[in-house]
Parts: structure tokens; C-alpha cells; sequence
């Protein structure tokens, strides 16, 4: 499959050049998926498909264009290309525009990654099934649930490309995931949900699935009788598992294009102290068996791993051909893969204990960033923190404030990495955060 | 990677704001009362069935090959589009793209069960063989195939006088350059000015196993205008878009410099603005784009889906007084050129007007063909799904309250200490729990009655049925947004559109510093 793909992509690039680019890049792909869900006692859905597609990047006289399609026929491809070639004469003319430099894709690490599990193709009908009734059982064991959805997908892909000047490549990778969601009944019409999912590269080393099912189950349980707590300043605990969004939040724009487009408080920061000296946020594209784990980016640029954050002090951003030449930055890559964040010590009640009082949140609703300013203001549910100890479920509230400022008071971070997302985190721990609510 | 239950909205700004029925053959379906059967044309020369190269023997088999395990109802949903993307920045474009993306979706339905499945590749043995995958959820007797087809005739909500297919990229350009330049002479304190245009034309035929045949041609166009200011060594950057099922001519110079307005006025304003006080306060909702109210308060949870498994805060209580009877809201498919128009859902059911509440009890939910059958209901209209690759359910399309008796004058008369809320980029609703959340980018301060300043980047949080009962006055200055609003749900993203008369909600958190 690997050679077929890389094969498709090499003709669409001979195909662009001979409609008229100089340069051309193209990647083929190919997915497999298989998902059920259940629910409350039956199969609800089972879908099932292999998908595949192909996109080109033309360079055509400095201009640029890119295009995708699934619709891979011969004479529709050769026709589709041939428009598209016509079609980027007519844009204008940029320098930067430019394919990838060719020493960006020298090397390449060796492929140790272990993304793929052969295993997952031999999961069948029975195995899904039995998946699905096991967390079914461990969802229903409440009186109060109304309706728990359980489910099991599984996905081989494959992909490849191929350019003009030089690169080739193909990479692969398994994935199988499972969990449930499940609605209680609450006081009044109110029917709090909560989920619980995992999942991985591989089969083995997840959770037993029925403890999955009654995470989710656990996890609903306890909002109930949430109510709104009090406008506050407090000391806010952000759970492992809803971490990755501030996370991401604070790193949305710590790439060339933001700050070209003076749309980053990135912007003149590399070499400054940013946040907290508590946070180091390494870019790791060759952990074995992660989740956004590659052995090259989207522009074939040989991945290495590349501290973001190193204790408060910007080091790099994420910088791709065009805006690197733009911005006169060196390109290191323009997307991210695993966001690693150096732990600290101590699982969740460590920290509350730590803490004493305060409001611990274990998940985000709405919300959003300026990610020119940092300013953000974010929906939050989770638990009064009292005396050290799980308090009384909340919810209906907001966070409100600067990401720069919010994490220059990360005051310390949990050893509770959540292993289940592209972004490595422990639980964090921030100080003097303004919190809407009664 | 998976989302719990909740929905999103968004409306995709620029970079820096991070986001933004298969009438079942139990339905004798014939639509606006048009001749059938006798009077069509064979439905090889339909210029669907030829777009798709499929004919009436290919599309029968595919659906005895469906219900060759037995079905309640069954589809085959046959989808392309063509989507083209230009950009432009520092005064340049140079950046274009295009994508086709073609397939068929194949659906068995058993109750409440589905088997999907899809394929890109449109040949016979590629469609038999997703069908027979999409069959494998059943395993009872056969349902014999419709005697004949039945097509539904074309609906005209968004008929566009020049496809999109029509329009090269020279004539395009000198929009971009036009709204850029009009941007760019708008305020000298702006630094950066991006333009994002894109446009769309789907076709879709749907086949279903009752024997009804409904396509549709569906444009979509939307223009984006991203500004970056620099006042002192400040920076701040805002954003205004454009959208709607519209052809070329639609981007009229007026339009464009409306666009151009809008983004430079929301990005300047922010250079004054505050954030509001934190805690409960009443909001008055500007008249359009607060319609976002209204999508995550109110839609989500009458979303039929959510009701019939009982998940739903709205699960009991149709035919109950849920607002003030001044409020009355619509989720219809019949608005002309709205994102959110359809003349025909994605499960072949006509588009049509749905009244949710009306003078505050509250009427009906969406249904996507299932839980139309679970309710004995007609369908509304509303099955619909982002792709070939998903299977229908229920959705909103274009939600808007009818005008009220108040006026806006009054309502900020009326608040001693609150906010306006004006433009926004994004919202999201708990189905069960109720809590639902809108982002206000740009808004207004109100202390004793007056309009005191602007305030920016302010999350608001409420219960959707506590925010109805909370709606005191609604005034008549009803109007549709006109930018692009997408709602996502279980992974499947579809256009929506929505509006709402100016409205005051007597108390919701809001985010803000400092009570």
C-alpha cells in the first residue's frame, strides 16, 4: 500500500510538471475506519469505510496554488491538474512562494516510532461488540442514568509523498480508541453528561474497558447538584484532562505566521522569559507511539524534537518555508506534533492538599482567545477545592483574564501526565484567577 | 480526539481568534404536489444522474442490494463539490486552491439503528460493495426495491443566475484587491489587512428505498476580512465576514465596503475597549448575530436526536410554557440565499419552516427522519450531514426570533449596570445539563441606562431554559446575520444561519475582571 500511494504521488507530480509547474508536490493517502456505538442495551450505529485522496502543490512561474480531490480517475486527474496549473498563472507573483529547501529534508530519524499495531486489523465484529457491552454494563450501574453511548473505533492509515526536488516518503499508523458517555438524571430537568474515552497507537497497554466505563459513569455521577459557585479570585487547579486546551490556547499563536501578520504576543519574545519559570513545553515528533508522532512534517522537513518553552524563556516557534521567508526565520516546522510538558510531582489530591482551597476545573465549555493580546475568557465546570479535599461539583462559571498573565502565575504542575491527546500534561496549578459566577 | 456531548458554533475569523429520511417507504412522499412518475423524464437524462454517471437499473440495485437484510428505511446519498479558496495578504494574493471531493454514502436504517458506509469511488462494484457493509447492521428478510423512482422536482431558494463553476479567478481578484484597498483606507493606524474568499457548489442526489429521487445544487460563497492595527505600539486585530448561498454578482462594491467597515470599526474599537465587570449581569442582545442565543440556548437541546434518548434538558416538556409569550422561534430551511437554506434535506425530505416556540410554549423539536418515525411526526426538513462520509441528524438551519414589542431605547433605559453584546466569534451547549456559552468579541458597557464605553473578549454563561424564562423584552428591529455561522455536532460540521430582534436576558455570567 505504502509503494502504491508513494507511486500515485510521484505520477501526479510528473503529471503537474508536464501541465506546466516547475516544481510540484503531492501527497496520497489512504484510510480505513471502523466505528460502533451502543446504546443502552443495542447496537446504534456501525459504520464502516476506506477513504482516500490525493493533493498537489503547484509551482507555476512563482505563484503557488494547492489542490486536493478524490476523485483519482486517470483522465479526470490529468484534466484537474491542467486547470489548476492554468488557474495559478493567474495569481501573482511572490518570491516567497517557494518549494521547500531540499537540505530540510536531510536527516530523517530512523523510523523507531511504533505507530503501527498489526493487531488492530484483526479486530472483528464479536471483539468491537464485546468491547461496546462491556462498557454498556459499566455505564448502567447507577440508578440515575437515563442513557450512556458507548463506543469503539479503530483506523489504519497510510499516506505518502513525493516532490520535484527530491523528497519521498511514506509513513503509517494504527489507532483504537474506546469509551462512553453517559446523561444522568438530576434535580429538575437538569441531566448532567460526562464521558470517559482512551485510545492509542496500539491495542495493548489501555485501561480495562469496563474501569473506562465506569470512569464515565463516575465522572457524570459527581455533577450532580453542580451549582454556580461564587465571582472570585482563587487559586484554580486545571485537571490533566482539560489542561491541553489552555495549553493550546497559550501556544496558538507561537508560529512565523501569527507574528508576520502581527497577530501574536509571541512576537519579539524568543530568547525572553514569557510565563512562569515552572513551564518547559518541548515539540517531540519522534515519541514512540504518539498520537501527532511523524518522521516528517507536511513540507518533508526531517523532524527533531524542539524545545517551545525551556522554564518561562521562549526558544523556538513553529516556522514553515513561507512565512520563515517572510519573516527572514529559520524553518523548523510550520504545524506541531506531540507537545511534551515537563511535569512536576504529585497526582491530583496532592495538589489540592498543596492548595488547601481553591476551585479545581475539570472541563471547558466555550470560550475563546485574542491571540494577538492574549486576552481570553473561558466557560468552566468542576469542583470546589475545601480544606484540601474534593469539595461540591460547580459549574455555569467563567475564567477571565490574559493567557501571558494567567501563566505567569503557574505556580506548579502535577507528576499526572494524561497520555490520551497530542498535548503531554500533567495537571496545572495557577494562582489569582479571576473566576465569574453568583 | 472525542468530543463529549456537547455542540459548537463557530464562525471562522482569522488567524489569532482561536475559532472560530430517508422517508422511509412507509412515507408516500410527493412534494409541492408535483406530477410524478408518468410526467418525468427517464432518469437517465436527469443532469444529476448524468453528473454521477448512475442510472435507474445502477440506483435499484444498490438499494435491493441495501435491503437485502431487511430495513425500515435505506439511502444512498450521492455528493460533489467543488470548492475554490483564494487569499490574500500584504497586498498580494498568492495563494489559491481548489478541492473535489466526490463520493456516495450508503444508510440502512433498522428503527433506530444505522449501518453506514461510504466510498469515493462511484463504480458499480464500489457502491455494491459499500451497500452490502452498510446492509450488515440488519439480518432480517428482504425489502423488495420501489416499483418505479419518483423525482422530486429542483427547489429554487438559492437558484443563482451564474454557477460558480462559470467564474474564473480573474474575475475574482479584483474583489479581494478592492475590499483590501477599501480596508486599508479606512483608518492610517492599520498595519495588516487579509482577505479570505471562498466559494462552492455541491450537488447531491439522494435515492431512497421508499423510491423517492430529490437532488439539489447548492452555491455557497463567504468573504472574510481580517484586520491588524498598530496604535502606539499596540496591536489588535478583529475581523468581519460575509456569506451566503449566493453567486458572484452578490458582492456588490456596497457589500464590500460594509465588510470593510465592520472589520476595521471592530478592530479600532478594541484599542478603547475594557472588560466587564465578572458576575451576574442583564445583557442586552444586539439585534442579527445574537441569534448565537438562540443556537446554543434553544436549538441544540430541541434537536429531536437528544429528545428521543432522552437526553435532552427540553426531553419533557413540549407543550409547556418555556418563555414569555412575546417570544416566538423558527428554525427554518426557506429562508432565500441564507446559509442555512435548503430546498431539500440531506434524507430527500422538502425543506421546510419549523415554529420550535410559539408565544412561548414550546411547539416542536428537529427531526431528522428517525425521530420523526419515533414521534409519528412529519419530518421537518432538518436531516442533514456535513458529508457523503456521515449519516444524517437532525440540525438546525436558519433559527431567528419573530419581533417582539419592546424597543432597544427602553431595554437600556431599563439596565442600571450591564452590557451589549454586539459581535461573536463562538458558542457551545451541554445537551442535558443545559449550560450554554456564547464569546462576545465586541461589546458595549451600560451603567444607569447610557452607554458608557466598549468592552471586548467576554464569555458569556447560562441555562438555556433559565436564559428563556429570563428574556424580558424583545424589540421589532428582527434581522438575519449576514456572516457565516458553522455549527458542529458529533464531528459533522454544516452551515447554519440564524437572527434575533434586539433582546434583553435579565441576568446571565457574565466573564469579565473585577465585580
Amino acid at each position: 500500500m505504502r509503494e502504491e500511494l508513494l507511486k500515485a504521488a510521484q505520477e501526479a507530480v510528473e503529471i503537474s510538471k508536464s501541465a506546466g509547474a516547475q516544481d510540484a508536490w503531492a501527497w496520497a493517502s489512504r484510510s480505513r475506519s471502523v466505528e460502533y456505538s451502543y446504546r443502552d442495551g443495542s447496537l446504534e450505529t456501525v459504520q464502516e469505510s476506506t477513504s482516500r485522496g490525493l493533493s498537489v502543490q503547484l509551482y507555476v512561474d512563482g505563484r503557488y496554488s494547492s489542490q486536493s480531490t478524490t476523485d483519482l480517475r486517470p483522465d479526470r486527474l490529468k484534466a484537474f491538474i491542467a486547470e489548476a496549473v492554468a488557474m495559478t498563472r493567474a495569481l501573482e507573483v511572490d518570491p516567497f512562494r517557494k518549494i521547500p529547501d531540499s537540505a530540510l529534508f536531510a536527516g530523517r530519524a530512523a523510523d523507531t516510532l511504533d505507530l503501527v499495531d498489526s493487531t488492530v486489523s484483526t479486530i472483528n465484529h464479536d471483539r468491537r461488540l464485546e468491547i461496546v457491552q462491556a462498557l454498556d454494563a459499566a455505564t448502567h450501574g447507577h440508578e440515575k442514568v437515563i442513557s450512556a453511548t458507548s463506543g469503539v473505533n479503530h483506523s489504519h492509515d497510510v499516506s505518502a509523498g513525493a516532490s520535484s526536488n527530491g523528497f519521498t516518503g511514506s509513513q503509517e499508523s494504527t489507532s483504537f480508541w474506546f469509551g462512553a458517555e453517559v446523561t444522568v438524571q438530576d434535580a429538575g430537568d437538569k441531566r448532567p453528561e460526562g464521558y470517559h474515552w482512551v485510545g492509542g497507537r496500539h491495542v495493548g497497554g489501555l485501561p480495562d474497558v469496563s474501569a473506562v466505563g465506569k470512569e464515565a459513569l463516575d465522572r457524570t455521577v459527581t455533577r450532580m447538584g453542580s451549582a454556580k459557585g461564587p465571582t472570585q479570585k482563587a487559586t484554580m487547579i486545571v485537571e490533566n484532562r482539560a489542561a491541553g486546551r489552555i495549553l493550546g490556547m497559550l501556544m496558538s499563536t507561537a508560529n512565523a505566521r501569527s507574528i508576520q501578520q502581527g497577530r501574536s504576543f509571541f512576537q519579539g519574545k524568543v530568547g525572553a522569559e514569557l510565563v512562569s519559570k515552572k513551564l518547559s513545553i518541548t515539540d517531540n515528533p519522534l515519541l514512540p507511539r504518539g498520537l501527532a508522532s511523524r518522521l516528517y512534517d507536511g513540507e518533508g522537513i526531517a523532524a527533531k524534537a524542539m524545545p517551545v518553552i525551556e522554564a518561562g524563556v521562549v526558544k523556538n516557534l513553529y516556522v514553515d518555508t513561507y512565512y520563515g521567508g517572510k519573516t527572514g526565520m529559520a524553518p523548523t516546522s510550520g504545524g506541531a506534533s506531540n507537545r511534551v510538558v515537563t511535569p512536576g510531582q504529585g497526582d491530583l489530591a496532592a495538589l489540592m492538599k498543596a492548595i488547601n482551597n481553591g476551585v479545581l476545573v475539570t472541563e471547558w465549555l466555550g470560550g475563546n482567545a485574542d491571540g494577538t493580546t492574549g486576552d481570553f475568557s473561558l466557560g468552566v465546570a468542576g469542583f470546589e477545592v475545601k480544606n484540601g479535599k474534593l469539595g461540591a461539583p460547580i459549574g455555569e462559571m467563567n475564567i477571565t483574564g490574559n493567557l501571558v498573565t494567567l501563566f505567569k502565575g503557574l505556580t506548579s504542575l502535577g507528576g499526572d501526565v494524561y497520555p490520551y491527546g497530542g498535548i503531554l500534561t500533567p495537571s496545572l496549578v495557577f494562582e489569582g484567577v479571576q473566576f465569574s459566577g453568583a | 480526539m472525542f468530543s463529549p456531548n456537547r455542540r459548537q458554533l463557530l464562525q471562522g475569523l482569522g488567524a489569532g481568534l482561536s475559532l472560530l429520511t430517508m422517508p422511509s417507504f412507509l412515507v408516500g412522499c410527493a412534494k409541492q404536489g408535483a406530477p410524478v412518475a408518468s410526467a418525468q423524464a427517464p432518469l437517465g437524462q436527469n443532469p444529476f444522474a448524468q453528473w454521477f454517471g448512475v442510472d435507474e437499473a445502477l440506483i435499484r440495485e444498490v438499494l435491493t442490494e441495501l435491503g437485502a437484510r431487511g430495513a425500515t428505511a435505506a439511502d444512498l446519498y450521492l455528493q460533489h463539490t467543488r470548492s475554490n479558496s483564494i487569499s490574500m495578504e500584504d497586498g498580494i494574493v498568492s495563494a489559491a486552491s481548489s478541492s473535489i471531493d466526490q463520493g456516495a454514502g450508503l444508510r440502512v436504517v433498522i428503527g433506530d439503528q444505522t449501518g453506514f458506509a461510504f466510498t469515493e469511488d462511484l463504480s458499480r462494484e464500489s457502491l455494491l460493495a459499500a451497500a452490502r457493509t452498510a446492509a450488515g447492521i440488519a439480518s432480517g428478510a428482504a425489502v423488495m426495491p420501489p416499483q418505479a423512482l419518483n423525482v422530486s422536482p429542483e427547489g429554487k431558494l438559492y437558484a443563482i443566475a451564474v454557477p460558480w463553476a462559470d467564474v474564473g479567478i480573474t474575475q475574482k481578484l479584483p474583489r479581494l484587491e478592492y475590499v483590501e484597498a477599501k480596508a486599508r483606507g479606512l483608518d492610517p493606524n492599520i498595519e495588516k489587512v487579509s482577505i479570505a474568499w471562498g466559494d462552492s457548489e455541491e450537488r447531491v442526489l439522494i435515492a431512497t428505498l421508499g423510491g423517492l429521487i430529490a437532488t439539489d445544487y447548492r452555491p455557497m460563497t463567504r468573504l472574510w476580512v481580517n484586520v491588524t492595527a498598530n496604535k502606539n505600539g499596540v496591536r489588535q486585530s478583529n475581523a468581519s465576514n460575509v456569506a451566503g448561498r449566493h453567486d458572484f454578482a452578490w458582492y456588490t462594491d456596497e457589500r464590500l465596503d460594509t465588510v470593510a467597515k465592520e472589520a476595521v470599526d471592530r478592530t479600532m474599537r478594541l484599542f478603547d475597549a475594557k472588560r466587564p465587570p465578572a458576575g451576574e449581569l442583564p445583557v442586552i442582545l444586539a439585534a442579527g448575530a445574537s441569534g448565537i442565543l438562540l443556537h446554543e440556548a434553544v436549538g441544540h437541546g430541541l434537536e429531536a436526536d437528544f429528545n428521543r434518548k432522552k437526553v435532552s434538558i427540553y426531553a419533557d416538556m413540549i407543550g409547556k410554557s418555556v418563555a414569555p409569550d412575546f417570544v416566538t422561534i423558527v428554525d427554518s430551511a426557506e429562508e432565500p440565499f441564507e446559509r442555512g437554506a435548503l430546498n431539500v434535506d440531506d434524507e430527500g425530505n422538502e425543506g421546510r419552516r419549523t415554529t420550535l416556540i410559539q408565544n412561548g410554549v414550546l411547539q416542536s423539536y428537529i427531526h431528522d427522519s428517525i425521530s420523526a418515525r419515533h414521534y409519528g411526526v412529519e419530518p421537518t426538513g432538518s436531516g442533514r450531514r456535513e458529508s457523503f462520509r456521515f449519516p444524517p441528524m437532525p440540525r438546525m438551519r436558519c433559527t431567528f426570533m419573530e419581533p417582539g414589542p419592546h424597543s432597544k431605547d427602553e431595554m437600556i433605559a431599563s439596565v442600571k449596570k450591564g452590557i451589549i453584546a454586539e459581535t461573536f466569534t463562538n458558542g457551545q451547549v451541554q445537551i442535558g445539563a443545559g449550560d450554554f456559552t456564547f464569546y462576545i468579541k465586541n461589546g458595549w458597557l451600560i451603567e444607569d441606562g447610557k452607554i458608557t464605553a466598549p468592552i471586548k473578549d467576554c464569555n458569556i454563561i447560562g441555562n438555556g431554559p433559565d436564559a428563556l424564562k429570563r428574556v424580558t423584552m424583545a424589540a421589532a428591529d428582527a434581522r438575519l446575520d449576514t456572516g457565516g455561522w458553522t455549527c458542529g455536532k458529533n464531528g459533522q460540521s454544516v452551515p447554519v444561519s440564524q437572527g434575533l430582534p434586539t433582546v434583553l436576558v435579565s441576568s446571565l455570567t457574565v466573564g469579565g475582571e473585577d465585580a
